[in-house]
């Protein structure tokens, strides 16, 4: 098992201005040999630093928290360490050619003989079109390909990992997607461990193997899209994955003659019917959150909760609605289009066996 | 609207070269004048002509045989080329680290070095000569140098500094991610893209040393290794009479050297002003 571990993070600590800045708290990751994982958080989060401990730019606070393919290089100089790094800033040499840009790399390492050197070059320039640029300098190319080369320099060294810092984040939104689609055709085809830090969700999911939602320096959660979007570890993960986001509200849990009822300014419904009742037992104050597509229009019943339509965001192939119940702004996602006007009287169906609870301190119910 | 842009074009153009024409003659005249009388023979100096009425080359061969002036070029050369390569010794580490490392003190320290370049140096002259005198370094080439630095380092640091500043950040991370040490780094990449600047800088450190009349003065006698100016300096002031026309020799051959650096580093100066984009 351990030899398949390509990068293994291992309680990385690492502290700012003599411990006054924790940018690190005891993170841990492990990524499969030939995975991509995707450190997702809000700016601050930590997920830049430990992309950069990893690197060896920056020296962790513990003297085992770095491991590539079984080996601690928690120590080793970043050019020791055979990893190349893509930062968000393009960072081309600007005096050198393109193609000397691609073959630094190579050419600091002695090892290389002239006409392996150029081979490798030339096979990765193909790889990423950009092989009429060879001769160019940095600024006489674009933004997409100055990134692309950035990359290209990154691959040629047939490193042990990529690890990329949100290296899309200067592109135009065309650009980045299919930058992007890219990415993760080349990362499966070389089979390399990878690790790409965003704070773009919507990168994040598309891109990562597995993701690892991180907040105020810790690891929130480490799971596949589909576990993260629809089974978030806490309260941050909830809401931090999902576009439109989740819809938040604050209940209580009341016992109504031995039934249990989920109660809010704008509802009481009843919970044993939702088939979510054991775990909310004994709970006071909870926090519901539901995935907007959980939320539908439908006809008056016990169960469903009047609101009014406030607005309608139509966006083609899937259409947001902006409701308020009781002062309580909720949306609602649908495919296609709907037949609801603004300022209609509707009723909500909650479907609450796929919504999340939430104690007080965010964990997950 | 055409004919507007052209006539105003025009009008522009002529007033434009009208003006550098003028500013250029201003500047040309007395350097024509120097250069030509330069090539007069003593009895020609005060007539008020342009050409020489028999060319002669007495001056020249005076200024080179009895003044022994090339002597003295030879100094201002070594002054100079020394006092600059020290300089970008201490100026170009100095200025990176200050541009683009952190450090405790650091903004603290560099205040102080700036500061330095308000002090008027002129009054460090007679301090200078004392101490120069104390640790043996009076009439000496070396004492020359170091006492160029006073000024030409702070000056070359503060320059540099921004422009360290201000080159692309990571550069040097991604050098080292890539196989460099921190100094392979800074070697192989940003010495290289300072290079326009560096070299600008080395001129103008150059004509510090190469101008530079009053730390000559006074840290060197006639026997040492007293430059070009001060010998300039004392042909127009010393004894009975001016000997103009070996004046202007000298002055000719104290002035071309800087202007043939010039020409041969211009490339390099051009790209100081050109060298950015992304």
């Amino acid at each position: 098992m351990a030899e398949n571990i390509g990068i293994r993070v291992h309680n990385l600590r690492k502290t700012f201005q003599r411990g006054r800045v924790q940018a690190c708290r005891n993170v841990n990751l492990r990524l499969a040999e030939g995975a991509l994982m995707v450190l997702l958080g809000p700016s601050g989060c930590g997920k830049t630093t430990t992309l950069r401990c990893i690197a060896g730019l920056e020296q962790p606070d513990n003297d085992d928290a770095i491991w590539v393919k079984g080996r601690n290089i928690t120590r080793l100089q970043p050019k020791d360490r055979n990893l190349a790094f893509v930062f968000q800033d393009t960072a081309l040499f600007p005096h050198l050619s393109i193609r000397r840009n691609i073959s630094f790399g190579l050419d600091m390492h002695k090892t290389y003989r002239r006409a392996e050197r150029r081979r490798r070059v030339n096979e990765v320039a193909e790889l990423l079109h950009v092989e009429d640029l060879l001769e160019r300098k940095p600024h006489e190319v674009s933004g997409g390909q100055a990134q692309r080369v950035a990359l290209g320099r990154a691959i040629v060294m047939e490193p042990d990992a990529f690890l990329l810092d949100e290296p899309l984040a200067n592109l135009d939104a065309a650009l980045r997607v299919e930058m992007r689609t890219e990415i993760k055709r080349i990362q499966k085809r070389l089979g390399i461990s990878t690790i790409f830090v965003t704070h773009d969700q919507e990168e994040a999911l598309s891109l990562g193997d597995v993701i690892a939602v991180m907040k105020d320096g810790e690891v929130q959660q480490v799971g596949t899209s589909h576990e993260i979007y629809h089974h978030p570890a806490n309260f941050f993960v909830a809401t931090f994955i999902g576009s439109p986001p989740l819809n938040c509200l604050p209940c209580h849990v009341q016992t109504d003659n031995g039934a249990l009822n989920l109660a809010s300014r704008a509802f009481q419904l009843p919970l044993e019917a939702a088939g979510v009742a054991s775990s909310l037992r004994n709970q006071g104050e909870v926090m519901l959150g539901i995935r907007p597509e959980l939320v539908a229009i439908a006809p008056e019943r016990p169960d469903t909760v009047a609101a009014r339509v406030s607005l309608i965001e139509p966006l083609g192939s899937r259409t947001i609605i902006i409701l308020e119940a009781e002062g309580v702004e909720l949306r609602a996602m649908v495919q296609g289009e709907t037949s609801a006007r603004e300022g209609e009287a509707v009723h909500l169906r909650l479907d609450l066996e796929r919504a999340f609870f939430f104690d007080n301190a965010g964990n997950r119910l | 609207m055409a004919m507007y842009t052209q006539r105003s074009t025009l009008t522009q153009k002529v007033l434009g070269y009208g003006g550098l024409a003028v500013v250029l003659l201003i500047v040309l005249i007395p350097y024509g004048y120097i250069a030509l009388t330069a090539f007069k023979p003593a009895e020609e100096i005060f007539d008020v002509r342009w050409l020489p009425r028999a060319w002669s080359l007495d001056a020249w061969r005076y200024a080179i045989e009895f003044e022994q002036f090339h002597v003295y070029i030879y100094n201002s050369m070594i002054a100079g080329l020394g006092a600059a390569v020290l300089a970008l010794c201490v100026a170009v580490p100095g200025a990176y680290v200050f541009g683009r490392k952190q450090f405790r003190g650091k903004d603290v320290m560099f205040y102080i070095i700036v500061m330095a370049l308000l002090f008027p140096f002129v009054l460090l002259v007679v301090p200078f000569t004392i101490l120069w005198v104390k640790i043996g370094l009076y009439d000496t080439m070396p004492g020359l140098w170091l006492a160029y630095q006073v000024f030409i380092i702070p000056f070359a640091i503060w320059i540099l500094r921004a422009y360290f500043a201000e080159l692309p950040p990571f550069l040097e991370e991604c050098a080292m991610v890539y196989g460099c040490t921190a100094f392979k780094a800074f070697w192989r990449v940003m010495l290289p893209l300072a290079k326009p600047i560096i070299t600008s800088l080395m001129f103008l450190a150059f004509l510090v040393g190469w101008n530079d009349f009053l730390f000559s003065n006074m840290l060197t006698t006639g026997e040492g290794p007293r430059t070009a100016s001060v010998i300039i300096y004392v042909s127009a002031v010393g004894g009975e009479r001016v000997e103009w026309d070996v004046l202007m020799v000298m002055t000719l051959m104290a002035g071309i050297p800087p202007v043939l650096l010039y020409i041969v580093a211009q490339g390099q100066f051009l790209k100081t002003f050109a060298v950015r984009g992304h």
